[in-house]
């Protein structure tokens, strides 16, 4: 087995305190709604004041369009007015903070204020046109985050309320647990991550708080091969499935008990693409993957499958609850009326 | 209406659902728009009128599509935005003119001192052998405008995965994925993206998650990703997905039913705001370019829009 490195790094990212509007993922929202229901049940564990919504019909949350920008079918202007229409909507709510649950609307977001900031006159005309659109204003947000550096910057408040550790029950041995940074968090404004791009904390930070061990394996920095139409236009896959296998070749010599994610993408081929990869290889890797949301949410004792949703995982979940000695009840996994055989 | 009448009206409209393109040519847009409206809204009242049981046999189909390409050029037609004409006016342009003036290239690219750390770092390089982010650099950077109608005509434009490993480690911080993007998006007004089979795919993704936004303000619908399409998620996925309305449930998620997390029904009047701040952008003129490109090309190869969309979406 190979020696672990530790990863220690700094962080020097400004993350509020309260006051936010979260914004869903449209990929959790669509295969993983354990992640995204638990973050706001994190938020109000820590009784953050907060909300996904407006009060008004016209004021419900959409999506940022990043599928669609990175899958080039929508202009920037486009994507400047969708944002601005939910910045006014936070500003209506007199909430200062946009706090967003995909790791690709945190760049989109983060772009659109950049945008802003370099090009003379857009924000006026911008304003213009969201008044046109949709009779609201362009009102500039004070803070970007996403929701991984709430729960970074609440790690240790956190701990604190945790029934678990990730310490392996009957040895004490810290879990080895390698993280995997969506890019578009920490590669697209690596000024905006914890620690920046190279030696990115957001997730080791939690880690180590919550009593595990990290590595810096080799590829830890390479993309998981979503590429948005190379994962979801079905010919263009085999990409996605390279990069998942470039990473899992990687970490696997370092023996991990579980895979940290913090991107809805990242989180969902990770851990899917495992079996592809079994069929293609015939190695199985089955390394558990979980979000930051649904590890907290493990630790915080809440249940693996009513609250957290660990059956939408393809690599089971359940050796990991084991080691680290979290109690689960097997026959609630699938609902009653659920009768197809799992192999 | 009584309830009965209303059902016998419902189940009329319902029909349309088995109709192509052809079959729904004929019948007028209010009428078309109306329908789907219609079948969409229709509430379950057994679950406390919470869930719409609808929304599920729209998605995908030719007369979500009809609709939508009736309702979008119908909404460009109402508006003429100024920066759909900006569009409408930059597809006449030179490419070279295209990299001076459109918002994201004209940001995206400062200078290049051709180190290929851009490359080193790139994992579409690494996976297409053909590829790499410098060809894409060297042809912007030649200004030859002949050279840029063939990269944009070329496979290789498609490659990029939108990651942008590259970003971070360029000295000049170049944002090539902007870059990329925007050149994608030239293409697409152009009609170049007809030259390559993955340029094509792109009137698939247009109605996928173009369709989703217009229709569902969100770019993934939970049901697009079902077992049949994800062979690779594994069986364990597709006994997930067996229960998959059920489990959204469990876990505090809104399958077709309004709430605030995946799978919510947004109301009306937020579709409302989201697609006139989409039109308002100047999206619907690409939109309207790949619909019109899309029924020359199926034209040309001689099969219906609906196979056509099929076709492009499975090729490769």
């Amino acid at each position: 087995m190979v020696t672990a490195a530790p990863i220690s790094e700094p962080t020097t990212k400004e993350i509020p305190e309260n006051d936010f509007f979260l914004t869903p993922s449209c990929i959790l929202g669509a295969i993983n709604p354990g992640t995204e229901v638990l973050i706001s049940r994190i938020y109000q564990l820590l009784g953050l004041r907060w909300k996904a919504a407006g009060d008004r019909r016209e004021s419900e949350c959409t999506c940022c369009t990043g599928i669609l920008s990175h899958g080039d079918i929508m202009s920037m202007e486009s994507t400047l007015l969708v944002v601005a229409r939910l910045w006014s909507i936070a500003a209506e709510l007199g909430l200062e903070n946009i706090t967003t649950a995909c790791v690709t609307s945190f760049a989109i977001h983060t772009e659109c204020l950049q945008m802003y900031e370099h090009e003379p006159d857009l924000a006026q005309r911008v304003d213009r046109w969201l008044q046109e659109a949709c009779s609201r204003r362009l009102r500039i947000p004070r803070h970007v985050v996403h929701a991984s550096d709430i729960v970074y910057r609440y790690r240790y408040a956190l701990a604190r309320s945790m029934r678990h550790r990730l310490v392996e029950k009957k040895t004490g041995r810290p879990l080895r647990i390698v993280d995997h940074v969506g890019c578009h968090y920490a590669k697209v404004f690596p000024e905006k991550a914890v620690g920046g791009s190279d030696r990115c904390d957001v997730l080791t930070g939690m880690i180590r708080s919550w009593g595990g061990e990290t590595v810096d394996y080799p590829e830890r920095r390479h993309c998981c091969g979503m590429g948005f139409r190379q994962c979801m236009i079905r010919p263009n896959r085999g990409y996605t499935m390279a990069c998942v296998l470039k990473k899992l070749e990687s970490m696997e010599p370092w023996e991990p008990d579980a895979i940290l994610t913090n991107c809805p993408g990242c989180n969902v081929l990770l851990d899917k693409e495992q079996w592809a990869v079994r069929q293609m290889t015939g190695t199985n890797y089955n390394i558990p993957t979980l979000s930051y949301a649904e590890l907290a949410g493990l630790l915080l004792g809440w249940n693996p499958y009513d609250v957290v949703g660990i059956q939408a995982h393809t690599v089971p979940v359940e050796p990991l609850l084991d080691k680290i000695g979290i109690p689960y009840d097997k026959s609630e996994e699938w609902l009653p009326a659920g009768n197809m055989e799992v192999t | 209406m009584n309830k009965e009448n209303a059902d016998t009206e419902l189940d009329a409209t319902c029909e349309l659902l088995s109709k192509d393109h052809k079959e729904l040519s004929h019948i007028p847009d209010e009428e078309i728009v109306t329908a789907y409206e219609r079948i969409r809204d229709q509430r379950d009242s057994a679950c406390g009128g919470h869930t719409y049981p609808n929304i599920r046999r729209l998605y995908g189909t030719p007369l979500e599509r009809e609709k939508d390409r009736r309702q979008v050029r119908s909404w460009a037609a109402k508006f003429r935005t100024e920066m759909q004409e900006w569009y409408e006016m930059a597809r006449s342009q030179p490419c070279t003119w295209w990299l001076k003036n459109h918002l994201v290239a004209r940001h995206a690219f400062n200078s290049c001192i051709a180190c290929g750390v851009c490359t080193a770092q790139c994992p579409a390089a690494q996976y297409y052998k053909d590829y790499n982010p410098r060809i894409i650099v060297d042809v912007v950077l030649s200004g030859d405008e002949e050279q840029l109608v063939e990269l944009l005509k070329s496979e290789i434009l498609w490659y990029c995965g939108q990651c942008g490993s590259c970003k971070p480690k360029c000295s000049r911080e170049n944002n090539l994925m902007g870059l990329i993007s925007s050149l994608r998006f030239l293409a697409q007004l152009k009609g170049y993206h007809l030259c390559s089979i993955r340029g094509r795919q792109q009137y698939a993704a247009r109605h996928l998650w173009g369709g989703n936004l217009w229709n569902r303000a969100c770019s993934l619908y939970f049901r697009n990703v079902d077992a049949e399409n994800h062979p690779d998620f594994g069986p364990r996925y597709a006994k997930y997905h067996s229960e998959i309305d059920q489990q959204m449930t469990r876990l505090g998620a809104s399958p077709d039913a309004t709430g605030q997390f995946g799978g919510r029904k947004v109301p009306s009047e937020t579709l409302d705001e989201l697609r006139a701040c989409v039109a308002w952008g100047g999206t619907l003129a690409l939109w309207n370019q790949l619909e019109e490109d899309a029924f020359e090309d199926a034209q040309k190869m001689g099969v219906s829009i609906d196979e056509y969309y099929d076709r492009v979406r499975s090729e490769g």
